[in-house]
């Protein structure tokens, strides 16, 4: 990663007056390559901001045309999608089994238990991942930051599903144990996000804050989070996908969701079921997404915006 | 039975399996970076295939590992087939990015240099754009590698090889005495496995990095 830190250079040799673009430069391209941050993060303390930036060197002009042109594509696909599903339900014949497997409105339930396991367990991440990157990033905690983080790598190397069955036998079968399970699993690549997002700050920003006599809880509330407002969103972004794809594991701990199509599809051989169970949560984790990203889109501050 | 009797008891199961899961995950890693490598290479010098690639990588990558499987499995059936073209899929994102991120990242200047001292276009990326772009790529393999052992825990739902079996025989077992070993002894396995092959990439880092951009 040092190496790769190194490769920036190029880019933070700017003319004098073209600093404040830098900042939203990285940051306009966090939040476009979504999943980037997530994953570098992960993997070391400060990968995320620097590869952020080495990812900016695609122009930034073309970033968000891009995020615009996916924001209609999607939707479109996912309306095909479902619509081709659904044409090929009406024809299929299903036996016994899958018409059991499929009735009495379980499909909707699944899907409804999937999304409130995403909904509470996203929301839980969130509150406890961005005040504890906000702690870490205090000067007073700052050297507590990297023990924080090879925790948080060594955690990352944990299997979801050996984390759910762990909590499964430790806390028996039910949907706490699997809320619990994803709700771990997602906070370290938030955190890191988050922690990434607000060392990634410009320090003369923070020192001409400081400098016109803000307070350090000013500095933090008027300028660190607003400038980190981009991944922050991405990580929140982060934590909705990866809660969605945890979700289908909900089912080996009893927990529900659309695993349990798919679970089901399997061990009873029944492809509509595990088509069905599959698809729609393909689409499910898609339309989340898109979401997201709408979501990252209009809640960026403005001031960002020019910059690029 | 206790944990370590348990160990002691199943070591040539723990090992057969161990050895498959890092198997399998290895052999999908090298298809992965050799696929992604080339899409990045073939990508990365146009905006829109280069932004293409990245967008059609990162959507796959949205979408959960079990409900990949899940459609594999009607049209490649259960097993090895699934879990390795899932694997691949999957590994492929992380380096797929990082290739043409770091690809781009080179200096202009230095692949004019390269022209300019009479280098083919294919010596120019060999020898120049490559080894600069190894470090990110190298950090997409990693991050691939880990990501990839979670993965292959959950093909093992599909009749997958490797440790994921004994975590979901567990699970099959709940309340049995043995229950609680097997997926302990799964996921201690997944997580020593990961390490392992981090220490190994940091040690192919340190081998393979062009000294000139060594920090």
């Amino acid at each position: 990663m040092s190496a790769s830190s190194r490769r920036r250079t190029p880019r933070e040799r700017r003319p004098p007056g073209e600093h404040e673009a830098k900042g939203g430069l990285a940051f306009r391209d966090g939040d476009e390559d979504r999943n980037r941050d997530e994953h570098s993060g992960g993997d070391s303390g400060g990968g995320g901001a620097g590869k952020g930036a080495a990812g900016s060197v695609s122009s930034a002009a073309d970033a968000s045309r891009v995020t615009w042109r996916k924001l209609t594509l999607l939707p479109v696909v996912l309306i095909v999608l479902l619509f081709a599903t659904w044409l090929w339900f009406t024809q299929a014949d299903l036996d016994a089994l899958s018409e059991n497997a499929l009735s009495d409105g379980q499909v909707t339930k699944a899907l409804r238990q999937h999304v409130v396991l995403t909904v509470i367990s996203t929301f839980f991440v969130l509150i406890i991942a961005i005040p504890l990157g906000i702690l870490l990033t205090r000067p007073a905690l700052r050297r507590a930051a990297p023990a924080a983080m090879a925790f948080a790598n060594m955690g990352q190397a944990t299997p979801a599903i050996g984390l759910l069955a762990l909590l499964v036998i430790w806390l028996g079968i039910g949907r706490r144990a699997a809320l619990i399970g994803m709700i771990a699993y997602a906070v370290l690549p938030v955190l890191s996000n988050t922690i990434a997002g607000l060392r990634a700050n410009d320090p003369t920003l923070l020192e001409a804050a400081r400098g016109i006599g803000m307070s350090p809880p000013g500095v933090l509330a008027r300028v660190e989070l607003p400038l980190a407002v981009p991944l922050i969103l991405a990580g929140v972004r982060t934590a909705l996908v990866l809660n969605v794809g945890t979700a289908t594991l909900a089912t080996f701990g009893g927990g529900g969701g659309l695993g349990v199509l798919i679970t089901t599809g399997i061990t009873s051989q029944r492809m509509p079921v595990l088509v069905l169970g599959s698809i729609l949560t393909v689409a499910l984790a898609l339309l989340v997404d898109w979401l997201a990203s709408l979501a990252e889109l209009l809640l960026r501050p403005r001031g960002l915006e020019a910059g690029a | 039975m206790n944990f370590w009797e348990y160990l002691g008891n199943r070591h040539q199961q723990l090992l057969i399996d161990t050895y498959q899961h890092a198997s399998v995950v290895f052999q999908c890693m090298v298809a992965a970076t050799v696929i992604g490598v080339l899409i990045g290479v073939a990508t990365y010098r146009s905006d829109w295939a280069g932004s293409m690639a990245t967008t059609a990588t990162s959507t796959l990558l949205t979408i959960p590992s079990l409900a990949m499987i899940g459609l594999l499995i009607p049209i490649v059936g259960l097993g090895v087939p699934p879990t390795v073209i899932a694997l691949t899929l999957y590994g492929l994102l992380p380096i797929v990015r990082n290739s043409i991120v770091g690809l781009r990242g080179v200096d202009p200047a230095l692949v004019d240099a390269a022209t300019g001292i009479g280098m083919s276009r294919v010596a120019r990326l060999a020898r120049v754009e490559l080894p600069l772009a190894w470090p990110p790529i190298l950090t997409g393999i990693r991050v691939s590698t880990q990501m990839l052992m979670g993965i292959a825990a959950i093909a093992a739902y599909a009749s997958g090889p490797g440790l994921g079996n004994l975590i979901f025989r567990g699970i099959a077992s709940l309340g049995s005495s043995n229950a609680l070993n097997q997926v302990l002894a799964g996921t201690l396995l997944i997580i020593l496995l990961a390490l392992l092959f981090d220490a190994g990439y940091v040690l192919i880092g340190r081998l393979t990095i062009s000294r000139g951009i060594r920090a």
